[in-house]
């Protein structure tokens, strides 16, 4: 075959070369038939979706944000230590723990990394260097990559294109919020905070007008605002209140699209999706998650779990197995499979991570403590493959044995399923260069070529 | 007598006779080229030349009739009387050819000029150092950059030190060669850049001359003089040279001339740099400095210095040689101030300001009329807006010392103490972190609150900040918040907010842009190593205390920190290399205080700080960003406010009064044509938005309804006391939307730059309850003045002193009115839609 230039094309040579080899530690030890077979389900699911090739660029991420750092030897990558046994998946080749029965069915369009390796230790500090690739450091905020994706690709149909739902944390005050944010690129580019949405009293504040402010209202409104600001503004115009005006429009066409309050209004779905999702805060998160994506917006975290839920030092199997599994199995298989019937996969990233991994040997309390040197996560969509394996561990787990996976190698992939420059610096107010998808060694992150 | 009503242009007794006074209004137009000259002078004058290569540099500036200096040396005729010591041609370069003393004449515009030149020894090679012959090629070139080899970890394996400050390792890098890791000491296999046996093959000529590749480009050229100097060098065996630390003759000083001045668009100006020898000699190092624009919009500047302007702006050409680095101050403008007008400075700061901006040919805009400076300094005092009816007293009052009574009398009210709270509470960072330390946070706040309402020495306050510690200092709470429980993140915001030095790249490596070492780095944070909290399960409180070994008492006694490079132990150090002596290691932090106020980067980091409170930007702009390539663009005005402060003991409120007192302060924010483009010569006001609280609490007075705040669940829940201003609450205990959309510090790190706009912070305007529900709420101003059957008129005129603090133009107030009269049967509506359109306008949002 030929090679071209055209990364699209060679994407799909690649694909076809590297599906057989994706990880060179494992063989999927798929037949023939069987592989055939797969590719006729690729195709089907493209057809679904109106395409007859898939797209090359994604256009929204979802990110099924796991805070407190999920157990890699509990969920996709179970070694003999792990207190789990393990279930085949819809992904030959791909065997996750037990107690994931129902995204095991999913994981032919998931992908998963088990070679994840970062160094921040702590949970404040390993959030943020997930969430942005960098170590955090005193003399610089960095924006995460909500912000980048949302910088980069911009606003949709009068979306927001950044919004976390829910609040990152209400236990203590660590600043986890920071680490969603957008830094040092500008606050024009922070994701904007929703309350959970499985209260009753679920509303957006400053998502509707009120009631008393009809459309003469709004249009007496800006003609009194043009004649009040004219004085000044004759007198001094600054960069800034163009950039005011501008987000002023943007505001008003926001709120004045029925389409936009219908994306936030949760009592547009039917009971039989919110019950599938669940009546919980993960799940409601999860699904106006994929309700949003599917109006616009760029870049959204479902997440909802309480405070570092998954940070299991203590009884692991007991919480994992009682609570925290069923959550995530009902939640992201409900996503994935609303994802699939509404064919947004194809133009959806879905990545599902923590902020590190655990320990590959158990604590006096029954669990597991931190562990970033060698960890896993999920990630499929957009074009992203899914039912790939990158790189792997040792024996225990513990320690990459095969092709570390930097977070800006990761996000290198999902920046070139958007179609976004992924080599690109940003400069820093201290006059630092700052890559928006860190590699290892202070270089630029790679593409996954297993997966893209 | 000042008067400050409207401008006054009467000459008093404190006029600046003594820098005006070679001033005279003149007409005439002005051309950027061959204007008529009044005079001509010869820069350097009385140059000295001593050694080989005997070279001087001289431009020639001739000052025409406006005022206006330039560059004519392209237009002189040079003589020399006698042409037997030496030559000089168009450029200005001469280079002599004998010793002994000549007369230069430069003849131009009809204008002579005439300067003595002495020449030494004029065949003697000046001794070789590899400091400053090779070195200053290495820095000239850009091969020590930043970006280049003198970035971090080098390039290509090649690393040198930045600004050529640390020779004996370049030297070391260059003839033995080496390899650099950020995190390790490990060595590599080493090369030599030289070539011993082949000179001509070493890697330091190859690679910069490109005959081999090289990732930054061509560098010297093959044959040229630097490239001569290198061969020689190596084939004279490389050598180190005098230690010019010893007895070797050093460059002590170097200035650059002109050190100011003002070009128009399109005009060019040579630089002349001179190096001022230990030895009492000179050397003109014109041609071996590294050249560096600091805004190549408004002027760039070649290899050999020439300066060239670009647009109407001002910035710094940097100059830089090993050991040394200086800058000098160019202004670009459109044409000359042909009638600065006499002006009367009120103190130093006018003098200084007003000195600069007639050098620099730049108007100063208006003096700012009464409603503008009662907003401005309301606001900049005591984040609060005056009502209307002190607004209509104001500008009634026809006393001449008005303004100065208001500012006393703001000075000592006790909202001047709120808002400084605030303020101070930002930097300072007065929060919590859980529920047990909220209580300690109060504390801790309401000290910074007692200590404004004292008027404590600011060198106090910030003592008993750095140094707190035991169980009843409030100020230990700082100690608590989250994330600050290491040395690498104590010690360096200390620096950066007591200092004004950014110290904390050099935590990993030896700081990119500055000299500071790791070491020293790592110095001041073992001034912390033996910080620790002793909790007290049954009080709860924790005690603070320095303990030596690090908290635990059985640990052998040290109060050292390892630097994670050199795995090395560190004493404490101060940054000057001196090392707390063991005695004092039971109080460090006590030390590390005395030592921080003492210091006389304080006394100019704090005084540069509450400057950028009334101007928004600090004479070195970041406030926390002091370094050598970003200079003060007032030195003289900054050194007199940091000794003026610290001679008044650093009473806060004396230095602030003589901040607003100044005429610099009370300029208009309205420019003119002559200064619109100036961003940092304080020719005008700049207009600042409001911080979120401020905002806040001005749309409820305007609006005169009350905001109710609630504390949080993990600060007890409840309402705060009716009456709880936004500028007295704290984001963790009262959460508040409108606040944080509009950029309200959660005090988890330093405030960040003002408030940007966003996307939130609009939403909020249009929809939420504090521009919708608020302005129409029962008891409200709005809603009270309709029930009292006031009439639109005056509805207007209240709104807009409340908000505005002036009245509504006679065309506003008639387009005004005329909307409102078209709506008759939707007058509450419309009105409320007025007082939106207020609340929304920029004039409002911003302080100017």
């Amino acid at each position: 075959m030929k090679r071209t230039e055209c990364y699209r094309c060679l994407g799909a040579a690649l694909a076809r070369r590297d599906f057989l080899r994706a990880g060179t530690l494992s063989f999927l030890g798929m037949t023939l038939p069987d592989f055939l077979r797969f590719e006729s389900v690729q195709a089907r699911a493209a057809t679904l979706a109106g395409n007859s090739l898939p797209k090359a660029k994604a256009q929204a991420v979802i990110l099924v944000w796991l805070e407190g750092g999920l157990s890699q030897l509990e969920s996709w990558d179970v070694k003999a230590n792990g207190a789990f046994k393990t279930i085949p998946t819809s992904a030959p080749g791909i065997q996750v723990a037990e107690i994931f029965p129902r995204i095991a069915q999913h994981m032919d369009k998931l992908s998963v990394i088990r070679s994840m390796k970062t160094e921040e230790r702590n949970h404040p500090q390993g959030t943020i260097q997930t969430l942005t690739g960098h170590r955090p450091i005193p003399a610089l905020k960095f924006p995460s990559v909500g912000s980048i994706v949302a910088k980069e690709a911009g606003s949709r149909n009068n979306m927001p294109p950044f919004v976390i739902v829910p609040m990152p944390t209400e236990g203590d005050f660590f600043n986890y919020q920071e680490a969603y944010q957008a830094g040092f690129v500008g606050s024009e580019y922070d994701g904007m905070i929703l309350p959970d949405p499985s209260r009753p009293d679920f509303h957006l504040p400053d998502l509707s007008l009120p009631k008393s402010v009809s459309s003469d209202v709004i249009a007496d409104r800006q003609t009194l605002l043009r004649i009040v600001d004219r004085h000044f503004r004759q007198k001094e115009e600054l960069a800034e209140f163009a950039k005011m005006d501008a987000f002023d429009e943007q505001a008003l066409k926001m709120l004045l699209d029925p389409q936009v309050k219908k994306a936030f209004d949760l009592s547009q779905e039917s009971e039989k999706t919110k019950d599938r999702y669940g009546r919980h805060r993960v799940g409601q998160s999860m699904l106006l998650a994929r309700r949003l994506v599917e109006a616009g917006c760029r870049f959204v975290t479902a997440a909802g779990y309480k405070h570092g839920q998954w940070d299991t030092h203590g009884d692991m199997e007991q919480l994992l197995r009682g609570t925290l599994a069923p959550l995530l199995d009902q939640t992201l298989s409900a996503l994935m499979e609303d994802l699939t019937q509404r064919g947004l996969l194809e133009s959806t990233v879905v990545m599902v991570s923590g902020e590190f991994g655990r320990t590959p040997v158990i604590n006096p309390k029954g669990g597991r403590d931190h562990w970033p040197d060698c960890w896993s996560l999920l990630v499929g969509g957009g074009g992203i493959a899914g039912g790939r394996i990158v790189g792997a561990s040792d024996k225990e787990g513990a320690y990459v044995a095969d092709r570390p996976v930097a977070v800006g190698d990761l996000y290198a992939t999902i920046y070139k399923a958007m179609g976004i420059d992924w080599t690109q610096t940003y400069m820093s107010p201290i006059a630092r260069p700052v890559y928006i998808a860190n590699g290892f060694d202070d270089v630029p992150g790679n593409p996954l070529k297993e997966l893209i | 007598m000042t008067h400050w009503k409207g401008v006054d242009r009467k000459v008093t007794a404190i006029a600046l006779a003594f820098v005006f006074g070679s001033l005279t209004a003149v007409s005439g137009e002005s051309e950027p080229a061959q204007k008529p000259l009044r005079s001509l002078r010869i820069v350097p004058s009385n140059a000295a030349i001593w050694g080989a290569p005997p070279i001087q540099h001289f431009v020639v500036i001739g000052r025409s009739a406006d005022g206006l200096e330039q560059d004519v040396t392209s237009e002189v005729q040079f003589t020399l009387s006698d042409s037997a010591l030496g030559q000089i041609d168009r450029s200005g370069k001469f280079v002599a050819r004998g010793s002994g003393a000549v007369a230069l004449t430069a003849k131009a515009g009809g204008q002579t000029a005439k300067t003595t030149i002495r020449i030494e020894e004029f065949e003697k090679p000046r001794p070789f150092t590899f400091v400053r012959d090779i070195g200053g090629i290495l820095t000239k070139r850009g091969c020590n950059d930043t970006n280049c080899h003198g970035g971090v970890k080098g390039r290509g394996g090649l690393r040198l030190s930045i600004f050529g400050i640390d020779p004996r390792e370049d030297y070391k890098w260059i003839v033995e060669g080496g390899h650099f890791r950020v995190l390790t000491t490990e060595e590599n296999p080493k090369y030599s850049r030289v070539n011993s046996k082949d000179p001509e093959k070493s890697l330091l000529l190859l690679k910069p001359t490109m005959s081999v590749a090289h990732g930054g480009g061509l560098r010297l050229e093959a044959g040229s003089e630097d490239y001569r100097a290198i061969l020689n060098w190596v084939r004279e065996g490389a050598p180190y040279g005098e230690e010019p630390e010893q007895q070797g003759v050093r460059v002590e000083r170097v200035e650059v001339i002109p050190a100011e001045a003002v070009l128009q668009e399109g005009q060019r100006l040579q630089l002349v740099v001179t190096g001022y020898l230990s030895n009492g000699k000179r050397e003109d190092l014109t041609e071996k400095v590294r050249y560096l624009s600091n805004d190549e919009h408004v002027v760039d500047v070649s290899d050999t210095g020439m300066v060239t302007a670009k647009t109407l702006g001002e910035t710094h050409i940097l100059v830089r040689t090993p050991g040394h680095t200086l800058s000098a101050d160019i202004g670009v403008i459109q044409g000359p101030v042909r009638h600065f007008p006499k002006l009367q400075a009120r103190n130093y700061i006018d003098e200084e300001v007003l000195g600069k901006l007639r050098r620099f040919h730049v108007l100063p805009s208006e003096l700012s009329g009464d409603a503008e400076f009662l907003r401005r300094v309301c606001l900049d005092l005591t984040g609060t807006l005056p009502p209307p009816h002190r607004v209509r007293e104001f500008i009634a009052d026809s006393n001449p010392q008005k303004r100065d009574r208001l500012i006393d009398a703001l000075l000592s009210s006790p909202e001047f103490v709120d808002y400084w709270s605030f303020r101070f509470g930002d930097l300072l960072r007065a929060t919590f972190v859980n529920s047990l330390t909220i209580r300690g946070s109060r504390a801790y706040q309401n000290w910074i609150a007692n200590s404004l309402a004292t008027n404590k020495p600011y060198d106090q306050l910030v003592r008993e900040r750095i140094a707190a510690q035991g169980f009843s200092a409030p100020a230990r709470n700082f100690y608590y918040v989250a994330e600050l429980t290491t040395t690498e993140v104590l010690m360096p915001e200390l620096i950066r907010l007591f200092m004004g030095r950014r110290i904390e790249c050099a935590q990993c490596h030896n700081h990119p842009f500055e000299t500071w070492s790791q070491n020293q780095y790592w110095g001041l944070a073992a001034f912390f190593a033996g910080y620790t909290e002793v909790r007290d399960a049954q009080v709860g409180n924790g005690l603070i205390i320095d303990v030596l070994g690090g908290g635990h008492v059985d640990q052998p006694k040290e109060m050292r920190v390892a630097n994670p490079r050199t795995k090395e132990k560190v004493d404490p150090t101060f940054l000057d290399g001196t090392k707390l002596p063991e005695k004092e290691w039971m109080d460090p932090r006590m030390h590390l205080a005395r030592w921080a106020t003492s210091h006389p980067y304080f006394a100019e980091a704090s005084a540069n700080r509450v400057w950028s409170f009334f101007f928004g930007r600090g004479l070195v702009e970041p406030v926390d960003d002091f370094r050598s390539t970003n200079p003060v663009s007032h030195p003289k005005l900054l050194q007199t406010l940091a000794k003026d402060f610290r001679d008044s003991s650093y009473d806060l409120k004396r230095l602030m009064k003589t901040i607003v007192q100044s005429r610099t302060y009370q300029l208009s924010a309205t420019p003119n044509a002559s200064n619109k483009a100036d961003k940092s010569a304080y020719s005008h006001a700049q207009a600042r938005p409001l911080e979120a609280a401020v905002l806040l609490d001005a749309v409820t007075q305007v609006t005169g309804s009350p905001e109710a705040f609630e504390f949080h669940r993990l600060a007890g829940d409840g309402a705060a006391t009716p009456g709880t201003r936004a500028i007295d609450t704290i984001a963790d205990i009262c959460p508040s939307q409108f606040m944080d959309n509009f950029g309200r510090s959660t005090r988890k790190a330093l405030p960040a730059a003002s408030p940007q706009p966003n996307l939130l912070a609009s939403l909020h305007r249009m929809a939420g309850p504090a521009y919708n529900e608020k302005i129409v709420r029962e008891g409200g101003r709005l809603s009270e003045r309709m029930a009292k059957l006031v009439s639109d008129e005056q509805i207007l005129d209240e709104f807009y002193l409340a908000a505005l603090t002036r009245f509504p133009t006679p065309t506003e107030k008639a387009e005004l009115l005329k909307v409102l009269s078209e709506r008759p049967t939707r007058r509450k509506d419309t009105l409320a839609s007025l007082v939106w359109a207020i609340l929304n306008s920029r004039e409002f949002a911003y302080n100017h």
